[in-house]
C-alpha cells in the first residue's frame, strides 16, 4: 500500500530507498488492478463497474477533504464545490454546447476560486466553528441552486446533460464517445482520474508545500513567527481542495447525466470526511480505502441500503472508539515511529 | 540608527492597561534584557513588536521603518523572529523537520517551483538540511535530530524552539524566556549559546526572569512594572537602582538571582 | 408588520431553548452536539405518539420527552463520549463522534417512524388579536411554556447544586472534580439535561409545524446559527442568537418567497462571521 504519513518522512538514504521502492510498487500495483485486474474480472458486468466507478471518484473528491485536513480542518462544504462544479458544467453542456472536456477543467477552477474566494475569510476559524460554518455552506449553496431561477432552473434541475463526446487528433481516436449504455468508458476516466489525483496529491504531500501545510496543522502561530504566510497557504489548500471537488462534481454530471440541488447535501459532505476517517488520515490511501469499502459494501449489502444512514453512524462511532487512526493504522504504523525506535 | 526602536508603545485591554507608553531602543548587535516582576507587560510588549498582536497606540520601528501593523509573518520575513514563552514546536516532525520546514523565508523557488522540483527548489532543500543540521549541531541537538519533537527531554525543546526561530535567519530575535526552568550548568550554557548567536551578527532582545543570566549576558537592561518602564540601564546601574528594587521588592524574594 | 413581530417571538423563544440546550452541552463538555437537531425531532415525535395517538395528557407527553431524550442524552456521554475523552487521540475525532451520534439517531428515527411528516390536533384552540396581529392560542401557549422553561432552567442552573456542578464544569474541569464533584455523573445528567432541552422544543413547535424525520439536519444547522451569530458556549449568546434568528425568519418568510430566507441568512452569516468569528458574545479566540 503506498503510505505517506503525516509525521514521516527524511529517513536516512537506504531507508528512503525502500520506502520509494515500496511506495512505487504498491501504487503500481493498484493501478495495475484498477485498469486490468478490473475490467478483466468484472467487464462483463455494468453493474459492478458503476459501482467502483463511484468508488473511484467519491474517493478522488474524498482526497480533497485530505489535503484539507492536513492543514487542520474538518471541511463539511466539499458538497457544496461538488455541486457548483456540477452546475457548472451541467450549463455549459446543456445551454453552450460545450464539449465536456472543457467544461471539466473549468468546473476545477470555478470551484477552486470560489473556494479561495470564500475560504479566505472562512479559514480563520479553526475546529468546531470552521466545520459548524462549512456545514451551513454546504447548505446554502443547496438553496442557492434552488433559488437560481432561470441560471440553475431550481428544483427541476438540469437534465440531459449529454455524455462526454469523442475527441480524435490526425483521424486517431484519442477518446471514445462516450454513452449511456455503457459504463466502461467512464470507469477508465474515473480511474485515471484517481490514479493522477493521487500522484498529484501525494507530490504535494511529500513537497515542501506539504510540509508547510503540516506546521499550520501542528502549530499555526509558530509557522507564522518564522516567516510562513499562514493565510496564502491556507487558501492555497483550501483551492485544491475545491479544485477536487468541482472536478468530481463535472464528473458525476457527466455520469449520471442530471444535476439537481439535492444532488449533494450535508450527508455527502460528511460521507467525504467519513471515507477519510475510516481509512485512516494519517495515510495518502486513506481515503481510497474507505470510499472503496463502504461504497462497495453498501452496494453488496443491498438487503439494508434503508438503514444505510444507521450502518454509518455506528460505524464512525465504533471507529472513533475503536479504531482512532483509521483502518491503514492497523496494518502500517507511521514511519516516523520506526524511526525514532531506531535513534 | 537603531535597529530596533519602540516609540510610546501602549496596549490597553478593555481597562487593563498592559503595556504603558514604554519607548527605548536597541543598537545593531546589543543584547538587551527585559525585565520585571510577573504580569509587568514583558510578553505583551515581545508580542507587539513581532505584531502578533496590534498596539493601541504607539509605533515600532525596525530598521528606521514602521513595522506597527504589518501582519505577524511579515515581521519575520524582514527580520524580527520571536520565540515563545510555553516551548513551540512541530511536535510530530523530527527535530530536523522542525528547522528544514523553519527554512521557509529563504526557499527561492516558487510554490509552483517547489511543487514540481525545479533545480532551485532542489537546490534550496539541500542547502536547507545541511544549514538545520549545523544549526542543531550547534545548540547542542545533534544527537537527537531525528527523535519526534514530542519526544525530547524539555531542556531540548527551548533550544530547539531557539533552532526553529535561527533557521528563518533573523537579524534580530527576540527570546521568550530562554533560560526558564533551566538549573546552573544548563544556563551556563545556554548563555554561551546566546553569546554565540550575537557574535553571529544578529541583535538578541530577551525577556528573563532568572537575574544572574540576564546580569552576566546584557549590555542593556530594561525595566517594566505594570506596564511602565521604571529604569533602562547598563546591568551595574540597574542593580543599584532604587525603584527596580523596590518594585521587585514589593514581590516574592525569590524573582532576585538563583 | 406587528404579525412579523408576534411570530418573530413565537421562533425566538422556542429557538432559544434549543440554543440553550447545545449551549449548555458545548459549554460543559466542550462538545458540538451534531445530534441536537435530530433530538429535537425524536421529542416532537414522542409528542406525536404519546398525544396524538395515545391521547396522553400533552403536558405528561412533554415529560415522557423529557425521560426519552434524557435518557438518550445519558446514553450518548456515558457510553461514548467518555470513552473518547479517555483516548482522546485528537480532537476532531470528539466532534466526528458527534456526527456519527446525529446520522445514527436520524436513520433510528427513520426506519422507526417512517418518512411521513406527522402532526397533531392542537393543544388548545382560539386566535387571539394583538394589534393587527393574529396569535393562536396553540402558538401562545407554547410560547409561554418555552418562557417557563427558559426560566426555570436558568434558576435551576443558577440555585440549585447540580446546577452549580455545571457551570463549575463548565469554567474548569479540573479544578471542579479536585472539589470532590463526580464529573462523569455531572457530565452525563449535564448531556442528558441539554438533550432534553432539544427535545422539549422539538415537542413544544411540532404542535405548531410538525414534525418528520428529516427535519433533524434543519433544525441542528439553526442551533449552528443561533451559537455561530450569539457565541458559543455563552448563555447570554445563545438567548442573542435565537432572537436573531428567529426575527429574522419571521422578517424574511414575510416579505420574501421560499429558501431565499435562508439563503440572504446564510450570506449574512458567513458576512458577519469575517468581522466578528466569535459571535457577539463570544470570547475572542486565537
Amino acid at each position: 500500500m503506498v503510505q505517506v504519513t503525516d509525521n514521516g518522512g527524511r529517513p536516512t538514504a537506504n531507508e528512503a530507498g525502500a520506502l520509494a521502492l515500496r511506495q512505487i510498487i504498491g501504487f503500481t500495483a493498484f493501478v495495475l488492478l484498477l485498469f486490468v485486474g478490473v475490467p478483466l474480472t468484472l467487464g462483463r458486468s455494468p453493474y459492478f463497474i458503476t459501482v467502483l466507478t463511484n468508488a473511484a471518484v467519491l474517493s478522488f473528491i474524498s482526497l480533497g477533504v485530505w489535503v484539507t485536513f492536513s492543514i487542520g480542518r474538518m471541511n463539511l462544504a466539499q458538497g457544496a464545490f461538488a455541486l457548483v462544479g456540477g452546475y457548472v458544467t451541467a450549463i455549459l453542456a446543456t445551454r453552450y454546447g460545450i464539449s465536456f472536456w472543457i467544461c471539466m477543467p473549468l468546473s476545477g477552477l470555478v470551484s477552486a476560486g470560489l473556494g479561495a474566494l470564500i475560504g479566505w475569510p472562512v479559514l480563520r476559524l479553526k475546529g468546531v466553528y470552521f466545520a459548524m460554518t462549512t456545514l451551513s455552506l454546504t447548505e446554502a449553496i443547496r438553496l442557492l441552486a434552488l433559488n437560481g431561477g432561470d441560471v440553475t432552473k431550481g428544483a427541476t434541475g438540469i437534465v440531459n446533460v449529454p455524455p462526454p463526446g469523442a475527441i480524435s487528433i490526425l483521424g486517431l481516436t484519442v477518446m471514445p464517445q462516450f454513452s449511456s449504455a455503457n459504463p466502461m468508458p467512464y470507469y477508465f476516466l474515473a480511474s485515471a482520474m484517481l490514479a493522477l489525483g493521487l500522484i498529484a496529491v501525494w507530490r504535494l504531500s511529500t513537497s515542501r508545500l506539504g510540509w508547510v501545510f503540516r506546521s499550520l496543522r501542528q502549530n499555526e502561530d509558530l509557522a507564522t513567527s518564522i516567516g510562513i504566510n499562514i493565510a496564502k497557504y491556507r487558501v492555497m489548500a483550501f483551492s485544491v481542495c475545491c479544485f477536487m471537488a468541482g472536478i468530481g462534481g463535472a464528473f458525476f454530471v457527466a455520469f449520471q447525466q442530471n444535476i439537481y440541488p439535492s444532488t449533494y447535501t450535508v450527508a455527502d459532505s460528511v460521507n467525504f470526511l467519513l471515507y477519510c476517517f475510516l481509512g485512516g488520515l494519517d495515510y495518502l490511501f486513506g481515503p481510497v480505502v474507505g470510499a472503496f469499502l463502504l461504497v462497495i459494501s453498501f452496494e453488496l449489502l443491498h438487503a439494508v441500503q434503508d438503514y444505510q444512514a444507521l450502518i454509518y453512524g455506528a460505524l464512525m462511532i465504533f471507529c472513533m472508539l475503536w479504531l482512532p487512526n483509521g483502518i491503514l493504522s492497523l496494518g502500517l504504523r507511521p514511519l516516523a515511529e520506526r524511526q525514532s525506535s531506531k535513534t | 540608527m537603531p535597529i530596533l526602536e519602540i516609540q510610546g508603545i501602549t496596549k490597553r485591554y478593555g481597562g487593563l492597561t498592559a503595556v504603558n507608553n514604554v519607548s527605548f531602543s536597541v543598537e545593531k548587535g546589543e543584547i538587551v534584557a527585559v525585565i520585571g516582576p510577573n504580569g509587568a507587560g514583558k510578553s505583551t510588549l515581545f508580542k507587539l513588536i513581532s505584531s502578533f498582536v496590534a498596539p493601541t497606540s504607539g509605533k515600532v520601528l525596525y530598521d528606521g521603518q514602521t513595522i506597527t501593523g504589518l501582519p505577524p509573518h511579515e515581521v519575520a520575513r524582514r527580520g524580527v523572529v520571536r520565540t515563545f514563552q510555553e516551548t513551540a514546536i512541530f511536535k510530530e516532525m523530527t527535530a530536523l523537520q522542525n528547522v528544514i520546514v523553519a527554512h521557509q523565508l529563504l526557499c527561492r523557488a516558487s510554490s509552483l517551483g517547489i511543487y514540481f522540483g525545479s533545480p532551485k527548489a532542489r537546490a534550496d532543500e539541500a542547502s536547507f538540511g545541511d544549514r538545520a543540521t549545523e544549526i542543531l549541531d550547534y545548540l547542542g541537538l545533534g544527537a537527537v535530530k531525528r527523535l519526534q519533537a514530542r519526544n525530547l527531554p524539555h531542556g531540548h525543546l527551548r533550544a530547539l524552539g531557539i533552532a526553529i526561530a535561527m533557521a528563518a535567519e533573523p537579524k534580530l530575535l527576540l527570546l521568550d524566556e530562554p533560560f526558564a526552568g533551566m538549573n546552573l550548568e544548563e544556563t551556563d550554557t545556554a548563555v554561551q549559546m546566546v553569546r554565540g548567536i550575537r557574535d553571529r551578527g544578529v541583535t538578541v532582545v530577551l525577556v528573563e526572569h532568572d537575574m544572574s543570566a540576564v546580569m552576566r549576558i546584557s549590555d542593556k537592561i530594561v525595566v517594566l512594572n505594570f506596564g511602565l518602564k521604571i529604569a533602562e540601564g547598563a546591568p551595574a546601574e540597574i542593580q543599584r537602582s532604587d525603584a527596580v528594587i523596590e518594585a521587585y521588592l514589593g514581590r516574592a524574594d525569590d524573582e532576585l538571582g538563583h | 408588520m406587528q404579525q412579523v413581530l408576534v411570530n418573530g417571538v413565537v421562533l425566538a423563544v422556542n429557538y432559544a431553548l434549543i440554543a440553550l440546550g447545545i449551549t449548555l452541552i458545548f459549554s460543559i463538555m466542550n462538545i458540538l452536539n451534531f445530534a441536537h437537531g435530530q433530538m429535537f425531532m425524536i421529542g416532537g415525535f414522542v409528542v406525536y405518539y404519546l398525544y396524538g395517538l395515545f391521547g396522553v395528557n400533552y403536558f405528561v407527553s412533554l415529560i415522557g420527552v423529557v425521560f426519552v431524550l434524557g435518557v438518550i442524552g445519558w446514553c450518548f456521554e456515558t457510553f461514548f463520549f467518555r470513552r473518547m475523552r479517555k483516548i482522546a487521540t485528537r480532537e476532531e475525532n470528539s466532534m466526528l463522534l458527534a456526527v456519527g451520534t446525529a446520522l445514527l439517531l436520524e436513520n433510528l428515527a427513520l426506519s422507526s417512524f417512517g418518512e411521513k411528516q406527522r402532526g397533531v390536533p392542537p393543544v388548545v384552540s382560539g386566535v387571539f388579536k394583538i394589534g393587527d396581529a393574529f396569535l393562536p392560542a396553540g402558538r401562545l401557549l407554547v410560547m409561554v411554556l418555552a418562557l417557563v422553561l427558559i426560566a426555570g432552567l436558568l434558576l435551576f442552573v443558577q440555585y440549585t447544586k447540580l446546577g452549580r456542578a455545571l457551570r463549575a464544569l463548565a469554567q474548569d474541569r479540573e479544578v471542579t472534580y479536585l472539589m470532590g464533584v463526580n464529573v462523569d455523573r455531572v457530565a452525563a445528567l449535564g448531556f442528558a439535561l441539554g438533550a432534553a432541552l432539544a427535545g422539549l422544543a422539538g415537542g413544544l413547535l411540532m404542535t405548531v409545524f410538525g414534525v418528520n424525520s428529516g427535519v433533524g439536519t434543519v433544525y441542528s444547522i439553526k442551533a449552528f446559527i443561533m451559537i455561530m451569530i450569539g457565541g458559543a458556549g455563552v448563555v447570554p449568546g445563545a438567548i442573542l442568537g435565537a432572537v436573531v434568528l428567529g426575527f429574522a425568519e419571521a422578517i424574511g418568510y414575510a416579505l420574501l418567497p421560499g429558501s431565499i430566507t435562508y439563503l440572504l441568512i446564510f450570506i449574512g452569516l458567513i458576512v458577519f462571521l469575517l468581522f466578528r468569528p466569535q459571535g457577539l458574545m463570544g470570547k475572542p479566540w486565537g
